[in-house]
């Protein structure tokens, strides 16, 4: 109660969470390494591509310093299709995440295997050095899926924020006018919480009591936390005493078969008497 | 069920039909009856916090000459006409159209605590059919109203107001209807929307 904040993260901080994903720059002036507590970031020599975590991608875009490469999925392309597979292919569920980074080894072609870190970027490289250690795989929420060459047709995790953030500041670097993207990603917001609503009937039935939010990305969640928590909270408590109830027949029946037959309650029954 | 929940404690207070089993002296009045003793079999409707005490309880007395007449309980009790067939018939037929507000302003509460006292297997999974097809509803009408809708953003805040695209008349009817429970459902998922709007606008201006 002391707390007027609703559990879970608020669009605010999501946002600001979404800072840390790493972004492809093409930088315009030279710039050393700069030595955060997160790590070095790469030098960077204007013809190069480098990445950044977005919040410093921003504020050299600001400055004039950079430019943005838009990651492949924002391409009204990508997006299109993304939105082609929501509605038609596929119109119950959200469409996946970005699979895990895969490659196969020279040599061994056609086996393609989930990749470490060394794939990923020059940012986290210096940030560990145990960059070749092979627990440390990288999963979704943590991939760098917003850089230039992350596949395109998946949305990321922070795929909102970081869109909505690249068409604000960087609206100039995109692929296609930054409205035709922008026109793009709200459709896909309305269908997805379209989508979100009506996944709400796989409550309806007893048995298959459980939501599916594969693929919903973080700002969505932090929008219907409240409300999805409620709903699933209320199912609950509806159907509590029936559960109740059950849970008792089944001990009943184990019991019932250890100690054969239900004499217990007649026999009480006479002692009151 | 916290000891300070206003909504559990108004929901304790809820009256439902009630049926005494013996004779209370001096208790006419319930009955509209004062001085009169409160016969036997007479009914009288009793909030539940009282209801569930004297249907638990019993008399605890012997009777030799008729066993069964001894350690019955004081009343025997019924589902409320909020919950009553013709409700739940309604409920079955179409969710949405049933105001339930009207019933009882803890419908689902009083619900939950009727189930827990008696045992309503089709109760149960009718209301939970219900609920979670109101939820839907309740999702829809919460994006909508204020104009809270993606697509207007920005200027038309006051116009979107009135429009509520299409959802209009019928869905503040339905607004009305809707019980404690739904109501914090909707305050949530409107609270969830409205936060992402402010989000969205304030992009632009960092």
């Amino acid at each position: 109660m002391a707390l007027p904040l609703p559990p879970g993260l608020t669009q605010n901080e999501v946002a600001f969470l979404a800072e840390m994903e790493m972004v492809t720059v093409v930088p315009r002036q030279r710039l050393d390494s700069i030595d955060l507590l997160g790590g070095k970031t790469p030098q960077l020599r204007p013809p190069h591509r480098a990445q950044l975590p977005l919040w410093l991608a921003l504020l050299l875009k600001k400055q004039r310093r950079a430019n943005i490469v838009p990651p492949a999925w924002m391409h009204p392309a990508s997006l299109a299709e993304i939105i082609h597979r929501e509605t038609k292919e596929d119109p119950e569920a959200f469409s996946p995440p970005p699979p895990p980074p895969s490659r196969a080894l020279y040599s061994q072609p056609g086996t393609a295997r989930r990749l470490n870190p060394s794939y990923v970027d020059d940012f986290t490289q210096t940030q560990q050095n145990s960059q070749q250690d092979p627990n440390s795989i990288l999963s979704p929420p943590f991939l760098p899926s917003n850089v230039a060459e992350s596949p395109a047709g998946y949305l990321p995790y922070h795929w909102l924020e970081v869109a909505e953030a690249l068409l604000t500041h960087a609206g100039d670097d995109m692929p296609a006018p930054a409205g035709e993207v922008r026109s793009l990603l709200r459709d896909l917001v309305e269908v997805r919480a379209a989508k979100m609503r009506s996944s709400t009937s796989a409550l309806e039935g007893f048995g298959d009591a459980y939501l599916t939010l594969r693929g919903v990305g973080a700002m969505e969640l932090a929008e219907n936390r409240a409300f999805l928590a409620g709903l699933v909270d209320g199912v609950r408590k509806i159907g509590a005493s029936a559960e109740a109830t059950r849970r008792e027949e089944e001990e009943e029946a184990r019991r019932g078969g250890d100690y054969g037959g239900d004499g217990d309650e007649d026999s009480d029954e006479d002692m009151g008497l | 069920m916290s000891y300070y929940d206003i909504d559990a404690i108004l929901t304790d207070a809820e009256k439902i039909p009630c049926t005494f089993q013996i004779d209370v002296p001096d208790l006419g009045y319930l009955d509209n009856q004062p001085g009169h003793t409160l016969k036997s079999g007479s009914r009288v409707a009793l909030p539940i916090w009282l209801a569930e005490m004297l249907a638990i309880a019993n008399t605890g007395t012997i009777d030799m000459d008729d066993p069964s007449q001894s350690s019955k309980s004081f009343i025997t009790f019924d589902l409320p006409p909020a919950l009553g067939n013709d409700v739940v018939q309604a409920l079955k037929a179409d969710p949405r159209s049933v105001p339930l507000r009207d019933q009882s302003a803890h419908f689902y509460a009083l619900a939950t605590h009727m189930m827990e006292l008696s045992e309503e297997p089709e109760l149960s999974a009718v209301l939970r059919k219900t609920f979670v097809s109101r939820a839907a509803e309740i999702a829809l009408h919460a994006r909508k109203v204020g104009g809270a809708g993606g697509k207007g953003k920005g200027k038309a805040t006051k116009d979107d107001n009135a429009s509520n695209l299409g959802v209009g008349g019928a869905g503040e009817d339905f607004l009305r209807g809707l019980d404690e429970w739904e109501r914090k459902l909707f305050r949530c998922a409107h609270d969830g929307t409205k936060a992402s709007k402010e989000w969205m606008e304030n992009v632009k201006k960092r």
